[in-house]
């Protein structure tokens, strides 16, 4: 029995009064939740082991049986049987690769992902800094605009940008993707909070050592918010590779500037019945990453998510 | 000193993107909603309220109206319920705390677009496997439940191309992405309740797990619970991933899943109906500030203690 | 009858154990305080009484009633937490009313809205009784305003009222005064104690503030190491220590304690200066000589059995003086209490001649406890010899 670490809700410790019957209870329908929350994930690994004939029968369990099927496909280029007999797994795991340029639009996310955040932190940092730790006049007007603009989601804004930037000639370019997120206003918010916190003496002694207010910003503000910044990170990118609204709008027809979400989109769209097991592989292939670095820093991701609960 | 208007330089790039990309588009898109604008032509011409008319008389935005409010009124409270309801499960076990909240969150992380590929699958009529577990029921003791001896005799529900169904399936799915957000912001908030509150109460004579809740517990997660509401209400109202996926033309079986997101992006982008478009997406930011700004006043005016 | 006693109580954590078999007996009506340095436990013993923490072993009893099993909202017994623990969601009167509506009402009376309307007499009979209280507290002005809304001295208020209206077996206080201001801290100990003389209900204090222990209590009890060390009146605790931890813990000042030793007749000595009185139990070897510092004078030079030094500092509390001096080679400093007159022309460097009350030494052990010393010939030291 554990008497060190009591859960808040219940206050009392007294063994006594402890029923493992209403603990049995709790564990009952924390599991049903879990099974729930869990299906699609188990579908979509499942579904991408498996051969079209066992996800049409729902048979196979969850690995399948790995039995070798024939590709339709290759018996159309004209090649033996015997050469066109696969491997369920391998065979929805390759062709997610053949058949769509995956490692393209996997490679155009990272692009997106990585330059909205870089510009991000450009953007937002000196801002930040000057809102919490400099006294100049229109501080306050600043400042009170930021928080205007916190109410502003930017998907709702998104038909007039789109209007912007096809008049500029910038729809289905990179820098459509990117330009609407390179201002976060919630980005500054919070790093301004942060600041704030960083006491003067220090930026004052960075001035006595003959630091120029530039190099303030890089060599001392930016080490200190490394804890926010990491994650303000996770919860910049984790936003930008799921998302899907945006690169729908202004990305159409290119695949080439295709993001993971747009891509598994267009696989769908082009989807005739046997190829569900590809997709479902490409569908993990795309959830993956994020999936598994959050597995590997849960508390960092947890942490970066929520951030938008620090207001 | 020689860095007398180095704040312009820092703070003037931020001011120019606030105004360019968040500030200008809320003007054109004002300025559109008065007018038969698309993209491609030459001019525009005034339509005065037009639009707005259309958007508040014709069937269609009635509809769009109907799903957005639908959607929204049964993923908030539930997923509000659900977040709560698993937190505060998942903080009074002593174990597999961290597993359950490891779980629950998966969905937050996960891509929407892919998942909902997947839920699609899962609802399919035939192949899916909501139906053929459910198929498994059939000559049990559920069959006592008329839905469910309905289902085993005629067919389970189409779910996402059943125009009853369809809008309460994107919904919980919904649900499902959401909850886990909520129940983590909601742990967030129960780590900060004072143990000796609880302490206190259980002097003054709270003995059940009611009192508690009633008398700490929930009063103590009010500014949580307020943030949790508004920031659910405005994701909610945001639905288009799932919608899109389900749906790429026309919004659902008879437009019942026709929510305002998908709208403007039908009408401005597929249509190039600029106008109309503009016009949904002022009534859309209006609904999220007022929300917004409705959140911020309850904080200020009600859940400050200290 | 509602005495309290705990017996053979044992409390660990995990492999660290907190109490050690602690036996207390509380007498009805009793001003107990629990007394010591942080982490010895006082805290936890509390809290087991309460209810709020169990005990690894040993029993709670109430009354002449074993309460282990008995959770702490039966036991009938309220709390004042170092924090006040208010509920910052309610009004003042509200926090008051708390306790007595989960004692009084039943849940249809406890809704939220609708509770007043079905219940509206028993509500009346509850504020009725929370404004009484109010009134003896002298917070009856601030029963509209919430606990964020109040100062530090007005939530200790409110917080002792919770306490008070549902007139419990015994109070429970711990560390009730530490968040206040200095000032106000030496008034409340004033009126708690003036608080329990009019309520005549059981208090059991608890505090590292040896100066609340020795105001407030009527017997107090010096924890230590999960162990009660000493329980007594204070000034017997003050006066009469048992232990040399005791001895050091009580009194502010800290007691002077010399190295010394016993010699074959039992006398304990310090250098020259040899005690006039010897020990009984027969002991030889090295000991510790306690001397308070305002058993200590100055004198003149050359009066027998002085001790020699140099003022190392002196601390002006304006009604007394503290003067440090340092003895013996050096090795040793004294604390010197001396009148404001005195104290005067002593100045830092200077020679001092230092001088002990006779009859006041306290000499302890090697193990720390208590050597009975008596005037030679008056006691039966020669039969022992």
């Amino acid at each position: 029995m554990s008497e060190a670490s009591l859960p808040a809700t219940s206050s009392v410790s007294l063994p006594a009064f402890r029923f493992s019957v209403a603990e049995t209870a709790k564990h009952a329908v924390l599991i049903v939740g879990s099974l729930i929350v869990l299906l699609p994930f188990y579908v979509m690994l499942s579904y991408s082991f498996k051969s079209p004939a066992e996800i049409m029968q729902n048979t196979g369990g969850f690995f399948g049986t790995q039995e070798l099927f024939r590709d339709d496909y290759c018996i159309k280029l004209g090649r033996d049987v015997a050469d066109c007999m696969v491997t369920p797994f391998i065979y929805n795991y390759t062709t997610a690769f053949e058949k769509a340029p995956l490692v393209r639009y996997l490679f155009n996310g990272v692009v997106v992902t990585a330059s909205i955040f870089f510009i991000q932190v450009l953007v937002a940092l000196p801002c930040a800094y000057a809102l919490a730790k400099l006294r100049f006049w229109g501080r306050e007007a600043v400042f009170g605009l930021v928080l205007f603009c916190l109410l502003i989601p930017v998907h709702a804004i998104a038909l007039p940008l789109y209007i912007m930037l096809a008049k500029l000639g910038l729809t289905n370019t990179y820098a459509a993707l990117v330009i609407p997120w390179t201002i976060s206003v919630f980005g500054i918010f919070l790093m301004r909070q942060f600041f704030m916190t960083v006491p003067d003496d220090l930026i004052d002694a960075a001035r006595m050592d003959g630091m120029s207010e530039f190099s303030i910003i890089w060599n001392v503000m930016l080490p200190t918010a490394v804890p926010a910044l990491l994650a303000f990170a996770i919860f910049s990118v984790v936003a930008h590779w799921n998302d899907y609204f945006w690169p729908r709008i202004v990305v159409t027809g290119d695949r080439s500037l295709f993001t993971p979400p747009l891509g598994l989109r267009e696989f769908k769209g082009d989807a005739d019945g046997d190829n569900f097991g590809p997709m479902m592989a490409t569908a993990t292939i795309i959830v993956a990453p994020l999936i598994v670095a959050f597995m590997i820093a849960q508390r960092r991701f947890i942490e970066g998510i929520t951030l938008s609960g620090m207001k | 000193m020689q860095t007398a208007k180095a704040h312009w330089w820092f703070v003037g790039p931020a001011l120019f993107l606030m105004v360019v990309i968040l500030l200008m588009p809320i003007a054109i898109a004002g300025a559109l909603s008065f007018t038969s604008y698309s993209l491609g032509n030459p001019g525009a011409e005034f339509v005065g309220l037009e639009n707005y008319e259309k958007i508040f008389t014709r069937s269609t935005y009635e509809k769009m109206f109907g799903a957005t409010f639908r959607y929204v009124f049964v993923v908030v409270p539930l997923s509000v319920g659900l977040g709560l309801g698993a937190a505060l499960l998942i903080n009074s076990t002593r174990r597999f705390g961290d597993l359950y909240k490891t779980i629950y969150f998966l969905p937050v992380m996960a891509a929407l677009i892919a998942m909902a590929i997947v839920w699609e699958f899962a609802f399919h009529p035939t192949i899916g496997i909501v139906n053929s577990t459910l198929e498994r029921g059939c000559g049990s003791f559920l069959e006592s439940w008329s839905w469910f001896a309905h289902g085993c005799e005629r067919g389970f529900p189409l779910w996402l191309t059943d125009r009853d169904y369809a809008i309460w399936t994107v919904a919980f799915i919904g649900v499902w992405q959401g909850f886990g957000f909520n129940m983590v912001l909601y742990l967030a908030g129960l780590t900060s309740v004072p143990r000796e509150l609880y302490h206190a109460a259980e002097m003054d004579g709270a003995e059940t797990a009611w009192d508690r809740f009633r008398l700490v517990t929930w009063p103590m997660l009010g500014p949580t619970t307020v943030f949790v509401v508004t920031i659910s209400f405005i994701r909610s109202f945001q639905v288009f991933d799932t919608v899109e996926a389900f749906y790429p033309q026309g919004g659902g079986p008879s437009k019942s899943v026709y929510v305002m997101m998908f709208a403007i992006y039908e009408k401005a982008i597929q249509q190039n109906l600029m106008g109309i478009g503009a016009a949904i997406t002022v009534v859309f930011l209006a609904f999220v500030m007022f929300l917004t700004l409705m959140q911020r006043w309850i904080v200020e005016r009600r859940v400050h203690y200290t | 009858m509602t005495a309290i006693s705990l017996s053979a109580i044992e409390k660990s954590f995990g492999t660290t154990s907190v109490l050690n078999g602690i036996n207390l007996d509380i007498a009805d009506g009793e001003f107990l305080t629990l007394v010591g340095p942080s982490g010895c436990g006082k805290s936890t013993l509390l809290r087991i009484l309460a209810g709020l923490e169990a005990p690894s072993s040993g029993e709670v009893v109430i009354g002449g009633q074993t309460v282990n099993a008995v959770r702490p909202a039966r036991r009938n017994l309220a709390m004042v937490f170092q924090s006040y623990a208010l509920y910052p969601h309610l009004t003042v009167l509200q926090n008051m009313m708390t306790p007595l509506k989960l004692r009084d009402l039943s849940l249809t009376g406890r809704l939220p809205l609708l509770g007043p309307v079905f219940a509206r007499g028993q509500y009346r009979a509850i504020v009725e009784q929370v404004r009484e209280t109010a009134q003896i507290l002298k917070i009856g002005h601030l029963l509209d305003r919430k606990p964020g809304q109040l100062s530090g001295g007005q939530r200790q208020r409110a917080a002792l009222g919770r306490a008070m209206v549902r007139k419990p077996v015994a109070f429970l206080m711990d560390e009730p005064l530490s968040n206040l201001d200095a000032a106000l801290r030496i008034h409340m100990r004033s009126e708690l104690a003036e608080l329990h003389r009019s309520l005549k209900t059981t208090f059991v204090y608890v505090t590292h503030d040896q100066a609340e222990a020795l105001t407030m209590s009527d017997r107090m009890a010096v924890m230590m190491d999960g162990e009660i060390l000493q329980l007594g009146a204070p000034h017997t605790v003050y006066n009469d220590p048992q232990d040399i931890r005791v001895a050091e813990f009580v009194g502010a000042p800290r007691i002077n304690l010399l190295p010394g030793s016993l010699d074959n007749n039992g006398y304990a000595r310090c250098g020259e200066i040899v005690l006039s009185r010897a020990a009984t139990q027969g002991v030889v070897g090295s000991v510790s000589i306690g001397l308070r510092p305002e058993h200590l004078s100055l004198c003149e030079k050359g009066t027998p059995e002085a001790l020699s030094g140099q003022v190392v500092h002196k601390e002006n509390l304006g009604a007394d003086i503290y003067l440090h001096v340092s003895v013996l080679n050096g090795s040793q400093r004294l604390v010197v209490r001396v009148s404001p007159h005195e104290g005067q022309g002593a100045s830092f460097g200077q020679t001092v001649h230092v001088i002990r009350e006779h009859g006041r030494a306290l000499v302890f052990g090697k193990d720390g406890k208590r050597l009975d010393i008596r005037t030679a010939g008056t006691g039966n030291v020669a039969e022992v010899a």
